[in-house]
């Protein structure tokens, strides 16, 4: 078993309006098949024998999907491995001595809640305008009834893979949420189900967006890059077309 | 405590259309005026909420994760059976039943299984018209997979990723509801206590996970939706958050708690690796359709696996199973890799893992063809163990994966406690003594979207629900109580965090009350149990304080609950002598070591009732009547 | 007609305000570039092309005007959006851990440097009484080391600008097909290259060499 040694700089601040700063601790041996929160676990666990309070990090699933965790890691959210999040990140890819820096998610629209934990409601409130199909309970036709294209519905999945986990919005130097509302934006335009209200969602989804406080898009790609799921720029090209049919072709307002 | 299972009369397949028109409506204009709690925002939580605030109940929808897209159906990989018989393989209804009950080796109740095998087609109109991306055949129709054994391809899936998918529907649906002013969330609310007025569930009390806040909400109904007790075992494939605590308060509030000996234990998992580990996890079981599994040959060999020759390989599962090979159920299969282990067969740095070989099917097949099949898979196993499993074959064990055993519920979903209902994995009803693979999407969104929506309404027709609100004395008593016990885990302030006791209560389940159970060693467990609980409320370490975002109280509450939750678990297990399904008892098996049910004794579903603190829960049987099918012995050979 | 105030407004409105608006601008830029392309065949042939530009009344009472319009729009948008993001991510990273898209992330610094090239660059051609022909008026100007390499400054910040901004009007107008972005990223590329090249061209020959608009 391979062990490493990591100087931790980990962001601590016990609440939203407090001051936070960053606070250094040795990580002590750890072993580098351990998870990143693993090694977190580790940290907690001696701090709370110390009396120290923990480190408050969210976390649930730890197989990559909830979509729960997140932090940056020097300057990078999820970590430095491509397509993955913080819960998939192994020691393996750390060397013995490097200096960590351990920073929440920032966003004026994601207000930090303690440590490492930030308040992400903002993704559910714009689900809430639109990001789905009204269909009530018992309603649904056949499933068969309405053919979809193979390739369209990889395409649809493609862009509903999204975990909400809010990684593209902390690595745009924007903060802004265009990767999130593009990919549900193209879930549900391409599939047939969702032409209904395809006009609306795009109007409302963007209205929402942009009043909860996220920044413009600039092209950046920094998001795409961050996505732990490796969702493409591409659903966000969509957003801007179907906004853009929604607000001159269509005659919702 | 009376155990009326309300199964409605009549034959099996007409049951539930006559409970439906037999049952008690309300007035479309008379549900607004009811309001219902849901707790938990999995499959069966949110396709609850959804569908009670389409129909016009007022919902409260309470999560313990800061949104509630969240919950750890997400997690769940395979896939969603249906009885479409899309595939015109012979599939129906009335098989989907039979597979189930028998999966299930016979422990689970005829009427429900029929009714969740009737309503599967359901699902999957819904789930379609909500945008559920599935995968499709080039036509443009649905695309089905056989999965876990099954003769037929009833598997509906979106990738690796069905839950993720499902879920996301469900959340949209009822994200919708939220916007429509009828469902209300509260995310990060972990259910302390349960309020039961006049013997009837009438509210719930939460801990504001962010604030610290104790809270307490009034309700007609109270919907219990909050997941498996896997995590009993501190290693599981479930979730860090997934916890017993919202059942098990129930529990002690009157409902009764139904096989919880019943843990399946899932076959291929990545093995564990150092006791820092938090959790396992699983790799697809379609990995055994092109994959063998084996061991050394000669105990205690440790050479590299390539250098193991041919010969001194023992592919056991395959020896032993000539007509099923690797693709015996799960229960067989972990049983397996624990028997080859237990001889000092196991691979790897604990010798607790066996090898999972894709050479033979890389030879057959090639490489690129078994990559473009699991590409993700290994992708996944990669990125977890850093070793690539087309170059040397992969290790896996098996890991606690899902719990059958839950609260007892009746065929309208209520438990014991009247006006308390129990959904999906949190309760007991329909997978018996082992659940087949995807079939634990169909069953959470069975109960969500169709079952309890429809029984619900008879509750409220028929019984007397006197107005109340949280002024009322019980309310203020289970805060009291909450409160209590927050400042007693709190002012403790000993030398072991909450972990060091979990891991400790998980490695004694393992080890007792795991693959294989005997007399011998549940009552050894059994023996250490209050010695652990005291030692946990004389020795427990909880920084912080109890007004504030702290995880580490959150964590010795749940942990608290999974120590007291234990015994039950083992009395069950000491309690049930034959083996069934996941439930193996070494007194009872055949002559070739498998499973030997004994149906005039245990053709029983047990439930357990609260007697107070230290004292023995008392077992209730509801005897298990099968009029339609007829019992038979699983054989795999 | 509120309605369209409303999605102007919106942020991917801006978007769209920038693309546009960035497009005319490549226009004129394209148009700029082949008529200082003339300055290659010599002297006379520049001249002569510079006169019969200056004699298009079109151009002077029409385009000119429109010209202003659209660089107006384009600076204003961008120093809203520009000020919108900087509050949108209050605090910064301590660690800048992202490999920078250079020409994406500078956006509104190139932006700076073209708007203060535009100015400097109107007072040098444009806000003067002429004395000379125009070739010549070039040639004394950027004779100037100091106003030279100003030039050659500012018209590699035009080109990293330009390098982000021609694939990027495509992204912000929804143009984005598997089968065509590669052409669309590299080719935005490679015009904002070769678009620069060919301007910095002009000083550079001017300061190295002694015939060039001789």
């Amino acid at each position: 078993m391979t062990v490493i040694h990591l100087t931790l700089k980990i962001w601590r601040q016990t609440g939203p309006e407090s001051k936070g700063s960053f606070k250094t601790y040795e990580s002590g041996p750890l072993a580098t098949a351990m998870s990143f929160l693993e090694m977190l676990d580790v940290l907690n666990e001696r701090l709370i024998l110390s009396g120290e309070e923990p480190v408050a990090f969210d976390h649930d699933c730890r197989e990559g999907i909830c979509g729960m965790c997140g932090a940056v890691i020097n300057g990078k959210a999820h970590g430095p491995e491509k397509k993955t999040t913080l819960c998939q990140l192994h020691m393996r890819h750390f060397r013995d001595g490097d200096t960590l820096v351990i920073e929440p998610f920032r966003s004026r629209a994601f207000k930090l809640v303690k440590d490492l934990i930030v308040d992400r409601s903002a993704f559910d409130a714009i689900i809430a305008e639109g990001g789905y199909i009204s269909v009530n309970t018992g309603g649904a036709p056949d499933a068969n009834a309405i053919p979809v294209p193979a390739f369209t519905a990889e395409q649809a999945l493609d862009a509903a893979e999204c975990i909400g986990c809010g990684a593209c919005v902390a690595a745009c130097p924007n903060g802004s949420a265009m990767l999130f509302v593009g990919a549900k934006i193209s879930h549900l335009s391409l599939l047939p189900q969702g032409q209904p209200e395809r006009s609306k969602r795009a109007l409302a989804l963007v209205k929402k967006m942009d009043a909860l406080g996220f920044g413009n898009c600039g092209n950046e790609q920094y998001c795409e890059k961050a996505c732990p799921k490796g969702i493409s720029i591409s659903n966000i090209a969509r957003l801007n077309r179907e906004f853009m049919k929604a607000a001159f072709c269509s005659v919702e307002e | 405590m009376q155990l009326d299972h309300r199964i409605p009369s009549g034959p099996l397949t007409e049951k539930w259309d006559r409970f439906r028109f037999e049952t008690k409506l309300i007035n479309p204009a008379n549900k607004r005026k009811f309001e219902i709690i849901v707790v938990g925002a999995g499959l069966a939580g949110a396709s609850a909420s959804a569908t009670l605030g389409e129909l016009g109940y007022n919902v409260k929808t309470f999560c313990i994760q800061d949104s509630p897209r969240r919950g750890h159906s997400i997690a769940a990989q395979g896939g969603i059976n249906a009885a479409k018989n899309y595939q015109n393989d012979g599939d129906s209804v009335w098989r989907l039943f039979y597979d189930t009950i028998k999966g299930g080796d016979f422990r689970a109740r005829e009427a429900n299984v029929y009714r969740l095998a009737q309503i599967s087609n359901q699902i999957i109109d819904q789930c379609v018209a909500q945008g559920v991306p599935f995968a499709r055949e080039y036509g443009g129709l649905l695309a089905n997979r056989s999965f876990g054994g099954a003769q037929v391809s009833r598997t509906f899936y979106a990738r690796g990723q069905t839950g993720q998918q499902l879920l996301l529907g469900a959340y949209s649906a009822m994200m919708r509801q939220v916007k429509a002013g009828k469902v209300t969330l509260h995310p990060r609310s972990e259910m302390m206590d349960l309020v039961v007025i006049n013997g009837q569930a009438r509210g719930i009390v939460t801990r504001n996970l962010i604030t610290g806040a104790i809270e307490s909400y009034a309700a007609d109904a109270v919907v219990l939706a909050t997941g498996g007790y896997g995590n009993a075992y501190y290693l599981s494939t479930n979730a860090m958050a997934s916890n017993v605590t919202a059942t098990w308060r129930a529990y002690k509030r009157g409902a009764a708690f139904a096989n919880p000996c019943f843990v399946q234990i899932h076959p291929t998992c990545i093995p564990v690796h150092g006791t820092y580990q938090s959790k396992l996890t699983l790799m697809s079981e379609s990995l055994r359709n092109d994959a063998r599994v084996w061991v050394p040959a000669r105990p205690g060999d440790k050479r590299p696996p390539a250098e193991i020759p041919e010969p001194e390989r023992d592919y056991y599962l395959e020896k032993k199973y000539p007509s099923f090979g690797n693709l015996v159920p799960r229960d067989v299969a972990s049983r397996n890799a624990k028997e080859q282990c237990d001889q000092g067969k196991g691979v790897g740095d604990t010798g607790l893992a066996v090898y999972l070989d894709f050479s033979e099917a890389i030879n057959r097949l090639g490489e690129a063809a078994i990559r473009r099949k699991y590409g993700n898979l290994f992708h996944m196993y990669e990125k977890i163990t850093g070793q690539d499993p087309v170059k040397e074959p992969m290790t896996i064990y098996p890991a606690v994966h899902y719990t059958m055993g839950g609260l007892w519920v009746d065929y309208h979903l209520m438990s014991t406690v009247p006006g308390l209902f129990v959904l999906g994995e949190a309760n007991f009803s329909d997978h018996g003594a082992n659940r087949l693979g995807a079939s634990a999407l169909m069953q959470g969104l069975a109960d969500g979207y169709f079952v309890l929506p429809a029984t619900i309404s008879s509750h409220f027709a028929e019984s007397a629900l006197l107005p109340i609100n949280t002024s009322h004395p019980a309310f203020t008593e289970a805060m009291d109580t909450t409160k209590g016990r927050i400042q007693r885990l709190l002012s403790i302030n000993g030398t072991r965090t909450p972990d060091e006791f979990h891991r400790e209560l998980g490695l004694l389940l393992w080890d007792h009350c795991g693959m294989a159970r005997n007399e011998a060693g549940l009552t050894l467990a059994l023996g250490r149990l209050p010695k652990l609980k005291k030692r946990f409320w004389q020795d427990l370490k909880v920084t912080g304080n109890g007004a504030d975002l702290n995880q580490t109280l959150e964590r010795a509450g749940r942990v608290a609950d999974f120590i007291e939750f234990a015994e039950v678990m083992i009395l069950d297990a000491l309690s049930r002598q034959e083996s069934c399904g996941c439930h193996f008892r070494e007194e009872s098996q055949t002559g070739e070591h498998e499973a030997k049910r004994m149906d005039d004794t245990y053709s029983h579903v047990s439930a357990w009732e609260y007697q107070g603190e230290a004292q023995t829960p008392k077992l209730h049987k509801e005897p298990l009547v099968f009029e339609n099918i007829q019992l038979s012995q699983r054989s795999y050979k | 007609m509120s309605w369209i105030l409303t999605i102007l407004r919106s942020s991917i409105g801006k978007k769209y305000i920038m693309a546009v608006s960035g497009a005319c601008l490549s226009f004129f830029l394209l148009s700029h570039l082949i008529g200082n392309s003339v300055s290659f065949l010599g002297k006379e042939a520049y001249n002569s092309y510079a006169s019969h530009l200056h004699s298009i009344g079109f151009l002077t009472y029409i385009l000119e005007p429109f010209l202003l319009f659209v660089f107006l729009v384009h600076i204003l948008t961008g120093i809203t959006l520009f000020i919108e993001n900087l509050s949108a991510r209050p605090n910064r990273y301590a660690v800048p851990g992202n490999e920078r898209n250079w020409s994406a992330s500078t956006m509104p610094y190139t932006g700076i440097i073209i708007l203060t090239f535009l100015l400097v660059h109107l007072l040098n051609f444009h806000f003067i009484t002429r004395t000379v022909s125009t070739a010549e008026l070039v040639r004394t100007t950027l004779s100037n080391p100091f106003l030279a390499s100003f030039y050659l400054f500012s018209l590699s910040g035009l080109t990293l600008h330009a390098s982000h901004g021609f694939w990027s009007l495509f992204q912000s107008l929804g143009i984005n097909h598997p089968k065509y972005n590669k052409f669309l990223q590299q080719g935005g590329l490679a015009t904002a290259v070769i678009i620069g090249t060919i301007f910095i061209l002009i000083p550079l020959l001017i300061v190295t060499t002694d015939s060039f608009l001789q």
